[in-house]
């Protein structure tokens, strides 16, 4: 199992449970690390410091905050750690809430909290805890400070564990005054073809069915390069232009997925994107494939299957 | 106007709607920078080969992925952004789906999208489609050499668009190890804790909530300027109560729990 990243109690009313934080994600992602060229060897960073030019051990490290004066104040650790000891080891629930009155614009980092030791008190608690707040879609608000930042946190049951996400504090998220929200409300006809398009475009949300391409496509690089491959990027795409008449672009979209839906078999090569074709032609070895635009790639692929 | 991150095109159909992105998150933590105690000068971060103990210049550092137990491939930032995929400003939607049915887990990054040159009305259009129908769209679009999922929604009154995470990303709760109980709770627990719950229950007002612990830092550093001592407050031990019902009637007594009657002595 995951590391814990914090571990503490999770108190609510004065029923105390022992509880450990274990990320909720994996990193998955192709790590890249500094080497000497040289000699192929890690590179380490060192702290060092600027006026003696000396190594600094941890234990003398500070925190330093620039005063609007341009005066410098230097915090210790435990000057840190002093700021707001409880909250570094408890996560109070403050209230609950419905989980649909939360936008999602505020969920941060998603992780589980798990019961820590073996006394059957704090584990019914949990189970109490998950039992009851499964029961009603209740989201149990509450912070708590992990490395020097507190966080707003929102428990709820998911797959009958606990999960916790840090949240944003409102203040966090910007304004939306300063963003241009577009022209004028949209005429009633066609807002209707806008949401049978949208409709006909339509599918049930299914996370599972889609894959990091980047992360696939990077090990390869890695794997072509390691092999002493050529790495090849492709040509970047055009940028398609805003249709002048939308109304037209709308009924066109409607039209194609209606009739050429029909005529055209699934998993046709016109349907696919420029990435995934360029990727096949990959597979396939086509010659001269990155400077390829989509149309002749669909030629391309086409003459071979 | 913010400035923008990042300008391209939402294409679905044969619709193309010119956006500007922005970020939506100010991250508002105290933010301190590492000096060295003794003397209060700058920390230097500085590369050393980790082989022969000595300092090296930049030109001789480069990037590796280890590919196995001690076998590294050097490879550089031309081959790296080759996988960025489709260069092209563009967030390709895939399709829609109900906005609804995405689990919070799901979204990562938050942006604004703003209405690009030319595309006030797609902008609005496209806004309105998807506020009227509940659904968000998903599509995939490059970003400072990245390929992303991403998931478009209205937002006070525009479009939010989130980077989204991958389901093998995510732990499933099956992977966890949560010990089993000997008794589940009790009918009485479960009464008695869902009344705990419904006296604490209230609307959601994000607005109202603070970063108390922000505060209490620049409280701390105002205290050390003067040149005062940061002392931690006294705390009260966390009373471990292994009589659960015991610990759900008193809270229930105490009207809603300890956070209350802590709020009022702090």
């Amino acid at each position: 199992m995951a590391r814990a990243v914090w571990t503490g109690s999770l108190s609510f009313g004065l029923v105390n449970v022992p509880v450990a934080l274990l990320s909720a994600t994996r990193d998955l992602d192709v790590h890249f690390h500094q080497l000497h060229e040289p000699d192929g060897a890690r590179i380490e960073l060192r702290r060092f410091c600027a006026e003696e030019d000396v190594e600094v051990p941890l234990d003398e490290l500070g925190h330093a905050y620039e005063l609007d004066s341009g005066e410098q104040v230097v915090l210790t650790d435990e000057d840190l750690d002093a700021v707001a000891p409880e909250r570094t080891r408890t996560i109070d629930i403050e209230a609950f809430v419905d989980l649909d009155e939360i936008d999602p614009i505020l969920f941060d980092h998603p992780y589980w909290l798990v019961p820590t030791g073996e006394s059957e008190g704090p584990l019914r608690a949990y189970r109490l805890l998950v039992e009851t707040m499964g029961r009603t879609d209740r989201v149990a608000l509450g912070r708590f400070v992990l490395r020097t930042k507190e966080y707003l946190v929102a428990v709820r049951v998911r797959d009958g564990a606990l999960a916790l996400t840090t949240m944003l504090f409102a203040d966090e998220v910007r304004a939306t005054e300063d963003i241009d929200a577009g022209g004028r409300k949209p005429a009633r006809a066609q807002l209707d073809q806008a949401v049978a398009l949208v409709e006909a475009l339509s599918a049930d949300w299914d996370p599972g069915a889609y894959e990091d391409r980047y992360r696939r496509r990077l090990q390869e690089v890695v794997r072509r390069k390691g092999k002493g491959q050529p790495v090849e990027a492709p040509e970047p795409e055009q940028e398609p232009a805003p249709a002048s008449d939308l109304m037209a672009a709308l009924k066109a979209s409607l039209d194609d997925l209606r009739g050429g839906g029909a005529s055209r078999p699934a998993g046709a090569l016109e349907d696919l994107t420029r990435d995934e074709l360029y990727e096949r032609a990959q597979d396939e070895d086509v010659p001269g494939r990155s400077s390829m635009t989509k149309d002749e790639l669909v030629a391309a692929l086409s003459h071979r299957t | 106007m913010p400035r923008s991150l990042w300008n391209g095109t939402i294409t679905f159909g044969a619709v193309a709607v010119p956006v500007k992105l922005h970020s939506a998150v100010d991250n508002q933590t105290v933010r301190f920078h590492e000096v060295h105690l003794r003397d209060g000068a700058r920390i230097e971060h500085r590369r050393f080969c980790s082989k022969e103990d000595r300092e090296v210049p930049r030109e001789e550092v480069v990037k590796g992925a280890e590919v196995s137990r001690g076998r590294w491939v050097v490879v550089d930032q031309d081959e790296i952004d080759a996988a960025a995929g489709s260069r092209a400003h563009v967030v390709d939607v895939e399709h829609f789906v109900d906005a609804a049915a995405i689990d919070p887990v799901f979204y990562d990054r938050a942006y604004f999208l703003g209405a690009g040159d030319g595309g006030a009305d797609a902008y609005r259009l496209l806004h309105d489609a998807l506020e009227r129908t509940g659904r968000a769209a998903i599509g995939r679009f490059t970003f400072h050499n990245r390929e992303y999922l991403a998931a478009i929604r209205p937002y006070d009154g525009v479009l939010a668009l989130h980077t989204m995470r991958f389901a093998d990303e995510l732990v499933p709760a099956g992977d966890l190890d949560v010990p089993g109980t000997r008794h589940a709770p009790e009918d009485r627990e479960v009464e008695m804790a869902g009344r705990l719950v419904a006296s604490l229950h209230e609307r959601f007002r994000p607005e109202r909530l603070h970063d108390e612990y922000r505060e209490a830092v620049l409280g701390a550093i105002e205290r050390k300027a003067r040149g005062e001592e940061i002392e931690a407050p006294a705390q009260p031990e966390a009373e471990e109560h292994d009589d659960l019902l015991a610990a759900l009637q008193a809270s229930l007594d105490d009207h809603g729990g300890g956070t209350r009657r802590k709020k009022a002595r702090a």
